[in-house]
């Protein structure tokens, strides 16, 4: 694969985060490696509680403080290390050059402000302008992420609007200051399937307009189908696969992505039982002594669960396994 | 504009009821009027006649449209005791009831919502627990026993201050501290969990996401929000102002409503007694009825308008 280091906006380079629970600290995130390229869409899929968003918030600096905590590796932008930076520092960073959107649209705008004061904040703690100025940059960005009747939609609280529209705010809201690195959190989970497209469409677009890098997560797979250039499987707080979007779907290599594209249920199929992958996610209190996935593994062998894998290259991306068997529906 | 003119009737309804309550439990408590007005020798035909001039012979629903119609045009009449003009004595003692009352409410929100955001900046720290156990004993504590304790304390046995009297600054601290104690220990506790709850709220991450700087995202944002529930309460809080200035006025001998009220009943001096009663209904009234709307003022989410 062609990559050039100016390409690279964000470097994430083993990281391990750890979450306080009960009085001892538990590791969630176990060394991940990912990179988010300009003018791509990485998506990076798992289930509920395997680290996403997590990984996700800390390239923000948005980790609760008092209870997760990085304990290793550096998240690089354009070089710089994140983790090293001072708050202030941060702060000019965020949305203005890495931007976040999260997934409840509901309860993520304050309630009390009007759309349009909260970009018009927004817009101005980050660039010296009038009043007018950053009112006129706000109605262009609500345009721009396709909101119907932007500029009298200005003065609407949150709750005056639809799900989807409050999650156009958002967008809007995370990329009025044309930033390079756009990260998603489950943008779409919350709102009607109808809508989910046409905000998937609007984040696509917005996307290749600003040439952004984008990371989204999701544990939908029909969403990576939908929008991902590149894919990355994270399984319990580590990556188990990355590949290109076509190759993961074509050819997925470990067992755990072959279980969920085989738990997909099949329309033309006959009816009978979903498949679902056997067992349960390891709680973070009691890891497995070597590949996190071995316990539910049909092809694990007995050096499966003395050593964790290692995160290999192959010929289409990463793969954490050692005894992958090939995939049939 | 509906929603508005809705609580008004409500409101107005309430008032009948309440002065027609008022009006009869005071008609009903016994006493003779005319004990206080006239001297002990009068006889029972005087007394008779003088009833009939101050029309109390008449059926007591009658007694009530009159006494209403006469209030609503401006002449709630006079004082027995003292033939003063009603309308005089609700001018001079309102005055100073208003002094009191005013400056406790002010009182209760200038101290207490510094207190309370204080507390949730800091907590668990020893300000925080500070803050809180001071919370619960003033809302322990019944306030006129906060009165006499105050005036041992800082009157007595500090010589800081006056023990009673109307109206210089220096009267106005004890009693106005006093009436406030309560609000403020209960603002300090709406405050604090306010705060606290909205610091939890998803929106705060998204303006943090957005760069913004703590002290905006909870000095502008989160403040705003906790305020709400607070500023509702303000309206209850002229109710509880207003029922309470009767025990402080009488114990500081601040000549306002209240106290006016208190000497009224005990001389059954009907006309004092009736129309105080009825201003203090009308104030508690009026106290809710800006709770509703302030709290509808405050929160954007309950304005119907578009």
């Amino acid at each position: 694969m062609n990559q050039t280091v100016h390409d690279e906006l964000i470097a994430i380079r083993d990281l391990q985060i750890s979450i306080q629970s009960e009085g001892s600290f538990f590791e969630v995130v176990k060394g991940v490696s990912l990179s988010i390229r300009t003018n791509e869409i990485v998506c990076l899929v798992g289930e509920s509680g395997c680290g996403k968003s997590i990984t996700a918030l800390s390239v923000m600096g948005l980790l609760p403080a008092d209870v997760a905590r990085v304990t290793g590796g550096e998240i690089l932008y354009r070089g710089q290390n994140l983790l090293g930076l001072k708050s202030r520092d941060m702060r000019r960073l965020r949305s203005d050059e890495i931007s976040m959107i999260f997934q409840d649209p509901i309860t993520s705008l304050d309630p009390v402000f009007t759309i349009g004061s909260l970009l018009q904040e927004v817009i101005q703690s980050h660039r010296k302008v009038s009043r007018s100025e950053a009112e006129k940059l706000a109605v262009r960005a609500l345009e721009e992420a396709q909101l119907p009747d932007a500029s009298k939609r200005m003065k609407s609280y949150p709750h005056e609007l639809s799900g989807g529209m409050r999650q156009r705010v958002m967008i809007a809201l995370a990329t009025a200051l044309n930033p390079s690195v756009l990260i998603a959190d489950e943008p779409t989970t919350a709102l009607d399937v109808t809508v989910q497209a046409q905000i998937l469409e609007s984040l696509r677009r917005r996307q290749r307009e600003l040439k952004m890098g984008m990371l989204l997560i999701t544990h939908d797979l029909a969403v990576v189908a939908a929008v991902a250039d590149r894919v990355a499987v994270m399984y319990s707080g580590e990556i188990v696969e990355e590949a290109s979007v076509n190759d993961l779907f074509d050819n997925p290599k470990h067992p755990y992505t072959q279980g969920l594209m085989g738990a997909i249920p099949d329309i033309t199929a006959r009816r009978g039982l979903l498949h679902a992958i056997p067992g349960r996610v390891p709680p973070p209190q009691v890891p497995p002594p070597g590949c996190e996935f071995a316990p539910r593994c049909s092809y694990s062998i007995g050096p499966c669960w003395e050593k964790r894998p290692a995160l290999l290259p192959t010929s289409v991306g990463k793969l954490r396994c050692i005894n992958p068997q090939p995939f049939s529906r | 504009m509906k929603h508005v003119i809705g609580r008004l009737g409500y409101m107005l309804i309430v008032l009948i009821v309440s002065s027609i309550a008022v009006f009869y439990a005071i008609r009903l408590s016994g006493g003779d009027a005319t004990a206080a007005a006239l001297p002990g020798s009068a006889t029972e035909e005087f007394r008779q006649e003088f009833r009939a001039s101050i029309g109390l012979d008449r059926p007591i629903y009658l007694q009530y449209f009159a006494y209403i119609s006469k209030v609503l045009r401006g002449d709630p009449g006079r004082s027995i005791t003292n033939n003063a003009s009603l309308i005089e004595m609700l001018k001079k003692h309102g005055k100073n009831s208003l002094i009191l009352g005013g400056a406790a409410f002010a009182l209760v929100f200038l101290i207490g919502i510094p207190l309370g955001i204080l507390a949730s900046l800091r907590r668990n720290s020893w300000a925080d627990h500070g803050i809180m156990s001071f919370s619960v004993i003033g809302m322990a504590i019944p306030n006129f026993w906060l009165a006499l304790l105050a005036v041992w304390l800082f009157a007595s046995t500090f010589q800081l201050l006056p023990a009673a009297g109307c109206c210089s600054p220096k009267q106005l601290i004890l009693p106005a501290i006093v009436l406030a104690f309560e609000g403020i220990a209960l603002t300090v506790r709406m405050t604090r969990s306010a705060m606290i709850e909205n610091q939890n709220n998803d929106f705060v991450r998204t303006l943090r996401a957005g760069g913004l700087s703590e002290w905006r995202v909870t000095g502008k944002h989160v403040l705003r929000n906790a305020l709400i529930p607070i500023i509702s309460l303000a309206g209850l809080r002229i109710g509880q102002i207003v029922g309470y200035a009767l025990i402080v006025e009488q114990i500081f001998s601040w000549p306002g409503i209240g106290q006016a009220l208190v000497t009224a009943v005990l001389r059954r001096d009907y006309p004092v007694a009736q129309f105080f009663s009825l201003i203090l209904v009308v104030l508690v009234v009026l106290g809710n009825w800006l709770a509703d709307t302030g709290y509808t003022l405050a929160n954007p989410r309950l304005r119907r308008s578009k």
